[in-house]
């Protein structure tokens, strides 16, 4: 069942210099316990995205879609409170740098009760406290940490980047949502921590059909984890389709740059040889090119570029390019 | 082959008040021993608080070692003659858009760098900096840029060139290519290559990106609570990792 359905989503945003389109009709559709990889340099508007779905951008950026389907239900023309009602309970996301997210001024015991919904727990009302606090320890157990009482006594500062990064997915599936959204929850952390966190979010992912959409800046940290991948360069949608074949067969100039220059991806390079790397710069979102952005700095660029290409499809493989790259015969 | 860098026996450690009494000395850096060849790379990982950016401080002279010995080109360094020191180490900080001055432009910027450790006059000094900053692929005309006005990956080839300006021998990279994004990155270790290949500059590389670590360095150092638990050649390292900790490094236990 398809779970999120997004066509053509536009973000606009209103500033002194006319309006500002960081989101160039992305489309993006998520099928019921699948883990969607979003793959974009900073500046992309992948975290746009995101704050999209789940409604918390501020009133200055206007939302267009053709179809924003949440389970069938067009989230967009709902009235306030009933969007807020589904997104709540449905759709979970952490953010970006959790020690920052999480209340310095409260103890992770309290922040953690607060997450975890009185509905769903049983007995009286005079019980639900008790219920509550094993629900807590139970929920820490499950993202892998031992000494609960130690983090649950603790405050954010106390604790380590990885605890809280682990903290904060122990808030997001207390209400055991059906998407949850990652924005890059890895950055900050080490190899060892990030391979345990991907892990857990696999495990949620097979053991309750949770969806996941992983939100990073690095294809290789990623791809290992993720069924379908789509990639965007400056909120524009280059190429979408499975991962695999993704990165096997790229057919977009900018798919293929960002495997190529990703040491990992090339078994052949030798070391210290140089990596392959695009020219020029991200642009900025003032000084937006005109039709495909990625134009200026793209190896095969050609006239008909200054028309943005229509999202066409091959066989469950989406890209947006005039001059896709040629299909190579897999060895 | 010539040692460039040498550092012996190398120990730090910090007082950690407990109470109004107590204290305890945490040992930061606990006898660490390596060597540094000109024109080579040496990567230091390690989890954090594994003492990296410790070490990076000690051989900028950020802060002074309690015992033991850096020795350059075969000569004990003190602080007291920390400026000549400063020309053959210089240091690149993880975050170039926090560690620039906001409101200095880029070239007053780099011409504070050369007053404070040259004695060139001005004509040279403008020279010399027009040349770090064509060296690192910026225009000319970016002397009279503030550091906002620059890209992610300008600002790192902005912060390349203040590095490169006095001409050293050893560049310390902490973390300075981890926050980059992956087509920018890619461009940065061409131009740190480059550099390497063209001027036989050594590089301090610290990072937790092993795969990074494994392109661009040639030994690697792995660090647990301030001791060298493995070292050696990169990819020998990498392929068959002894150590345990070493290993979670690599996210293979």
């Amino acid at each position: 069942m398809v779970l999120l359905d997004i066509r053509n989503l536009t973000l606009e945003l209103e500033t002194s210099q006319g309006l500002i389109r960081a989101v160039d009709r992305v489309s993006l559709s998520l099928r019921e316990g699948e883990i969607r990889g979003l793959v974009g340099e900073s500046g992309s508007g992948k975290s746009l995205i995101a704050k999209a779905i789940v409604a918390v951008l501020n009133q200055r950026w206007r939302i267009k879609a053709d179809r924003f389907h949440w389970r069938g239900e067009d989230l967009l023309q709902l009235p306030f409170d009933q969007q807020r009602r589904i997104i709540g309970r449905d759709i979970a996301m952490i953010y970006q740098e959790p020690s920052k997210c999480l209340d310095p001024t409260a103890t992770i015991a309290e922040q953690l009760h607060e997450s975890i919904p009185t509905d769903g727990l049983p007995g009286n009302w005079w019980t639900k406290g008790r219920h509550k606090r094993k629900k807590a320890i139970a929920l820490l157990h499950k993202v892998g940490i031992k000494e609960h009482q130690a983090v649950l006594d603790s405050y954010p500062y106390q604790l380590s980047e990885g605890v809280c990064q682990k903290v904060m997915i122990a808030m997001a599936i207390a209400k055991s949502p059906k998407l949850l959204i990652a924005d890059e929850p890895t950055t900050a952390l080490e190899a060892s921590t990030q391979a345990q966190l991907f892990r857990l979010m696999g495990s949620l992912n097979q053991l309750k059909g949770m969806s996941v959409l992983l939100i990073s800046n690095e294809l290789d940290s990623i791809a290992r984890y993720t069924h379908r991948l789509s990639v965007l360069y400056c909120g524009q949608l280059v190429e979408s389709g499975d991962t695999a074949r993704v990165l096997a067969q790229p057919l977009h100039p900018y798919t293929d740059a960002l495997i190529k220059s990703v040491p990992e991806f090339q078994p052949d390079l030798q070391p210290k040889k140089p990596l392959f790397a695009l020219p020029g710069s991200i642009p900025t979102l003032q000084h937006l090119p005109v039709g495909c952005r990625l134009g200026p700095r793209c190896p095969n660029a050609r006239k008909e570029c200054v028309h943005t290409p229509v999202l066409e499809r091959k066989q469950h493989h989406y890209f947006s390019c005039h001059f896709p790259l040629q299909y190579k015969e897999p060895r | 082959m010539s040692q460039l860098l040498q550092v012996v026996e190398l120990c730090k450690s910090y007082r950690k008040q407990l109470g109004l009494f107590r204290q305890t000395r945490v040992q930061a850096l606990d006898h660490i021993n390596f060597t540094l060849s000109a024109g080579q790379t040496l990567a230091v990982v390690g989890e954090t608080g594994s003492g990296k950016s410790t070490l990076a401080k000690l051989l900028v002279g950020i802060e002074q070692p309690d015992d033991g010995e850096i020795r350059l080109s075969g000569q004990a360094v003190t602080l007291s003659n920390y400026r000549k020191y400063n020309h053959v180490i210089r240091y690149m900080f993880q975050d170039a858009e926090r560690a620039l001055n906001p409101s200095q432009k880029v070239g007053a910027m780099l011409d504070d760098v050369l007053r404070f450790s040259t004695v060139l006059d001005r004509q040279q000094r403008q020279q010399r900096i027009l040349q770090s900053l064509q060296q690192t692929g910026l225009l000319d005309e970016h002397i009279n840029f503030f550091p906002h006005m620059f890209s992610a990956g300008q600002l790192q080839r902005v912060a390349l060139a203040r590095a490169l300006i006095l001409e050293p021998k050893i560049l310390i990279l902490d973390e300075a290519l981890t926050v980059l994004d992956p087509t920018v990155r890619a461009q940065i270790v061409n131009l740190l290559l480059d550099l390497q290949q063209q001027q036989g500059l050594s590089y301090l590389l610290i990072s937790k990106n092993l795969r990074l670590v494994r392109h661009i360095s040639d030994h690697c150092l792995v660090l647990q609570d301030g001791r060298v638990v493995e070292e050696g050649p990169t990819e020998q390292l990498l392929d068959r990792p002894q150590h345990p900790h070493t290993r979670k490094l690599m996210g293979l236990s």
